[in-house]
């Protein structure tokens, strides 16, 4: 196909923020200009849902293929295209960022600008890096997306967001750095930087376990994994809530997307070593940090305690190497980057109106509120695993697929599901039923916008939940060619 | 019979100096100007017939490549500079033509330097140039600081100037020649010469642990001299030591190479380590220049891979990411007088669109974040050197530039993050908002189109 579709998904972004910061902004009202972007990102999901209509899911390999070369001498190139693996990521990335911006029409009142072109360069890096098969132009997007976040992190967010943005930024940058040195040393090895290359490529088993932990070091703080993860709760309870949304919906997968794409077919000798290492990291990483959520006080960052011990049932379903495992992570992902974005969304809605997110300040939501404890509970059950929601599904097969590799493991991970209930069962329990507070009765029950892009995650939620084949039927083979 | 053909760029700016200093003396705006526009014609003559003036010569077509590429850098950056020296000098009172004059004997001392194939001669460039910079930093006369800043640089200056004559004369009781070239024998003798000679190139582009005047000069000069010494002497001074590097082959002798690799090292961490702390913005560009200073001193050392591009490529950035800061900076003024801490920056989100997000582009582009040019500058001088060996040296280079990323973010965010305190004035100047757009505007759209920069520095090595 020669339409340039991939490149024009990376450049609309980019083109309406350069578009609205040449505008003028005294003239703009804060609504005009979230409208103007909430236009540009539909266009831009509708743009994104002609990839799996026109992706053909009987071939092998990348589609949508672009090639341009860019630094000639050093054999880079501007190499992009889509598998099966990348084409939900990019429709996760193009349905949430409207949803973004629709939740910070009200709460995003200063700089209203600045926020919507940030979100609008985010996005765009975010599909850059899903869709580029270069390893060059991979961490060119991977890096840049911290530059956005950065911004929007310490401008909106909260009272003690710039000691969060500064660990967010630093963490990252410097796990990332590493996996740059590795990238060089094998463009210097392979004299090329196409992915698909690289993957025939056989290193020296001990340099290969080296290149391993480089990567490593890069996507376990993406993820985030045990013990890297202390940078992920900071970021999300300081972050507006738009910024937790994407962080948690999105640039989380990052790091499993690249666990997926890179290191399972470059190190496949390294993968099969570390196996033990990571599994144990994991499953530190879900029954740890799902105790200590246990024990938060604050909404936000018990859920982002949740995400990090989810992310360890997408880190284990990997490194299971088996094609159940990694569609259960794959799956999880997917699952998970819907739920917990609609759960920080939760959170955010009464955030806005009370202002506190302390559990403890709220009780007998549901009182007053009862559409906003349904939709709560439809995203509270689906976190869970419940039978019929997606989350259901992904922690299915990623534990049916531990047994296979240890009992221990599947021991642990149950461990994990066990503890995920208790925590999320105990957040819904004491802020929606209970006496009704009386600073609480004013609290209005959702707006038809809040309602309407909370359905629009519900439906999600269910619909892969009960036809998981959907998803499936996209990733089967991206995923069977990634296993050794 | 001395070919004169060869020496046309230095006589161009040497007749530049007369006529400037004959007609500064009834019109000093005009002197100025007229600089500019010789320069213009120096940069368009040696674009377009550099190379002829070597041909007759026996240097190398690599070196004389060098020459050319530098000299148009240099000739280029010349004409940024006096653009944009008229306003800060006017401000503070200094606006002498005299000033144009120093700098153009600094221009000549570099080219000088730049194109010797003999340590007399380079060392009579580097005097000249460094001559010109001690008058430069002690310009504002009637500043305190500014004179302590003359001095200090000046006698460091003369001593290490002292170091190169004793290790010249050491190269030269040894093999009883001053050419660069002809160095084939070393004895001990010879090693401790050319270390001296090292060390006096170290200290010239404030390499650690050579580095100590450095924070102190940047800090009293006058902000205009500071944005000089940041880039274009230190540049050719940069140049000189990759010559010296390639033509003794000093990648081969071990004593030597060992001082390279551990300045490289030190440079590296001093910079980021020194920087951190800093409140004052000139304090911490200096420290900050020191760690690049490492990468270009990593760059140099790995010239065999990808010959000279990648250090080159590296320059280029580097000195257009400076003069686009120092633009902003100049631009920007308090009520008493010059800015300085970096906390005076507060806010400037709020008060001017197109210098904050410039100066962010710049610093995350220093940062070697992508996708701004800096990063891709960074990347080539890693993978040089990564396909080179220096594999230790990499990892100090990049976990150096995490930390450095700290003080740049540090910078971004008191602009967009933190209210104002003090009002900063806009001084209004409009070559430098030019300058710093147009830098910014490099710094960014080179990921999108590299080829301009790229086929610059590819074509004129092949």
């Amino acid at each position: 196909m020669s339409f340039p579709i991939l490149s024009l998904l990376i450049l609309t972004p980019i083109i309406g923020a350069l578009t609205l910061s040449l505008s003028s902004s005294t003239q703009l009202k804060n609504k005009t200009i979230f409208l103007s972007g909430l236009w540009i990102t539909t266009g831009e999901f509708l743009l994104s849902l002609l990839l799996p209509i026109f992706y053909d899911k009987s071939k092998n390999g990348y589609q949508f293929i672009e090639f341009h070369t860019w630094f000639d001498k050093f054999d880079i190139n501007y190499y992009v295209g889509v598998d099966g693996v990348s084409i939900p990521l990019i429709l996760l990335t193009t349905f949430l960022v409207p949803i973004c911006l629709l939740c910070s029409i009200n709460s995003i009142q200063n700089r209203a600008k600045e926020f919507v072109i940030y979100f609008l360069l985010l996005e765009s890096f975010i599909i850059g890096v899903f869709v580029s098969i270069d390893l060059v132009i991979f961490y060119v997007f991977f890096e840049a997306v911290l530059i956005p976040m950065f911004l929007i992190i310490g401008i909106w967010g909260g009272e003690n967001r710039l000691y969060a943005t500064f660990k967010f930024f630093l963490y990252t940058l410097a796990g990332s750095v590493l996996m740059l040195l590795a990238i060089i040393y094998i463009i210097s090895k392979v004299k090329s930087g196409n992915i698909e290359l690289i993957s025939d490529f056989t290193f020296d088993q001990q340099i290969e376990l080296v290149l391993f932990l480089c990567f490593f070091a890069s996507f376990a703080v993406k993820v985030p994994m045990f013990p890297f993860h202390t940078w992920l709760p900071d970021a999300h309870v300081q972050a507006p809530t738009s910024g937790s949304v994407i962080l948690a919906g999105v640039l989380l997968k990052l790091g499993a997307y690249g666990f997926i794409r890179l290191s399972l077919p470059f190190f496949e000798y390294a993968s099969i070593y570390f196996q033990p290492m990571i599994f144990a990291l994991s499953c530190v990483a879900i029954v740890y940090t799902s105790i200590v959520a246990l024990r938060q006080l604050d909404m936000k960052k018990m859920i982002a305690y949740s995400s990090v011990a989810h992310m360890g049932f997408v880190t284990i379903g990997i490194f299971t190497l088996t094609q159940d495992g990694i569609n259960g992570a794959y799956f999880q992902m997917i699952s998970h980057g819907i739920v917990s974005a609609a759960l920080f969304l939760i959170v955010g809605v009464v955030y806005e109106r009370h202002h506190t997110r302390m559990i403890s300040d709220y009780s007998g939501v549901t009182n007053v509120m009862p559409k906003y404890s349904f939709f709560f509970m439809v995203f509270m059950l689906s976190s869970v695993g419940l039978p019929g929601t997606s989350g259901f599904v992904g922690e299915f097969l990623v534990i049916m697929s531990t047994i296979s590799v240890s009992v221990y493991l599947t021991f642990f991970t149950a461990i994990g599901v066990i503890l995920g209930a208790s925590y999320m069962l105990l957040l819904y329990k004491n802020i929606n039923f209970g006496d009704l507070k009386s600073d609480i009765k004013q609290l209005a029950d959702l707006t038809n916008i809040e309602i309407f892009y909370f359905s629009c995650l519900a439906f999600l939620t269910m619909l892969l939940g009960i036809y998981p084949k959907l998803l499936f039927e996209m990733i089967n083979k991206s995923i069977s060619l990634s296993i050794i | 019979m001395i070919n004169l053909f060869q020496f046309i760029p230095e006589i161009f700016i040497l007749s530049l100096i007369l006529i400037t200093l004959c007609f500064g003396l009834f019109n000093k705006d005009r002197a100025i100007s007229l600089n500019t526009l010789g320069f213009i014609l120096l940069s368009i003559l040696l674009l377009n017939y550099g190379k002829d003036f070597y041909s007759s010569t026996q240097i190398s077509l690599n070196t004389i490549n060098l020459f050319v590429l530098s000299k148009i850098i240099l000739s280029i950056g010349s004409i940024v500079f006096i653009l944009l020296l008229k306003r800060p000098l006017k401000n503070e009172n200094l606006y002498r033509y005299e000033y144009v004059l120093f700098l153009l004997f600094a221009i000549l001392g570099s080219f000088v330097l730049i194109s010797s194939n003999n340590f007399l001669t380079a060392f009579i460039g580097l005097e000249l140039q460094s001559l010109s910079l001690y008058l430069m930093a002690a310009f504002n006369t009637k500043n305190l600081s500014s004179n302590e800043a003359g001095i200090k640089y000046f006698s460091l200056g003369a001593l290490s100037s002292g170091f190169l004559l004793f290790g010249i004369s050491m190269i030269y009781y040894d093999t009883g020649s001053f050419n660069i070239q002809n160095l084939d024998n070393f004895t001990a003798i010879s090693e401790i010469g050319l270390s001296l000679v090292l060390i006096s190139l170290f200290f010239k582009v404030s390499a650690a642990p050579f580095h100590i005047w450095t924070p102190d000069v940047y800090e009293g000069s006058p902000t205009i001299s500071t944005l000089f010494f940041a880039t274009l002497p230190k540049f050719a001074s940069l140049i000189f030591l990759f010559r010296v590097y390639q033509d003794l082959n000093i990648s081969d002798i071990k004593s030597l190479n060992y001082i390279f690799q551990m300045v490289c090292a030190i440079s590296l961490l001093v910079g980021v380590y020194g920087a951190i702390t800093q409140k004052v913005i000139k304090r911490l560009l200096a420290f900050s220049s020191i760690n690049h200073i490492g990468f270009m001193l990593l760059g140099i050392m790995s010239y065999q891979f990808m010959s000279e591009g990648t250090l080159f490529f590296y320059l280029i950035i580097y000195l257009i990411t400076t003069f686009g800061i120092f633009a902003v900076l100049l631009n920007l003024r308090t009520v008493d007088g010059e800015f300085t801490k970096i906390s005076q920056l507060n806010g400037l989100r709020f008060t001017s669109n197109s210098k904050s997000i410039s100066m962010l582009v710049f610093f995350f582009s220093l940062a070697g974040i992508p996708p701004f040019a800096g990063f891709f500058a960074k990347f080539f001088i890693l993978s040089a050197s990564i396909n080179d060996g220096f594999i230790f040296l990499s990892i100090i280079a990049v976990l150096s530039s995490v930390i450095a990323a700290f003080y740049y973010l540090t910078i971004i965010k008191n602009m967009f993050f933190n209210k104002s305190e003090i009002e900063l004035l806009d001084d209004n100047n409009k070559t430098g908002k030019v300058i710093f757009i147009v830098s910014g505007l490099i710094i960014t759209l080179f990921f999108i189109y590299p080829d301009p920069l790229i086929n610059l520095v590819d074509n004129l090595f092949k």
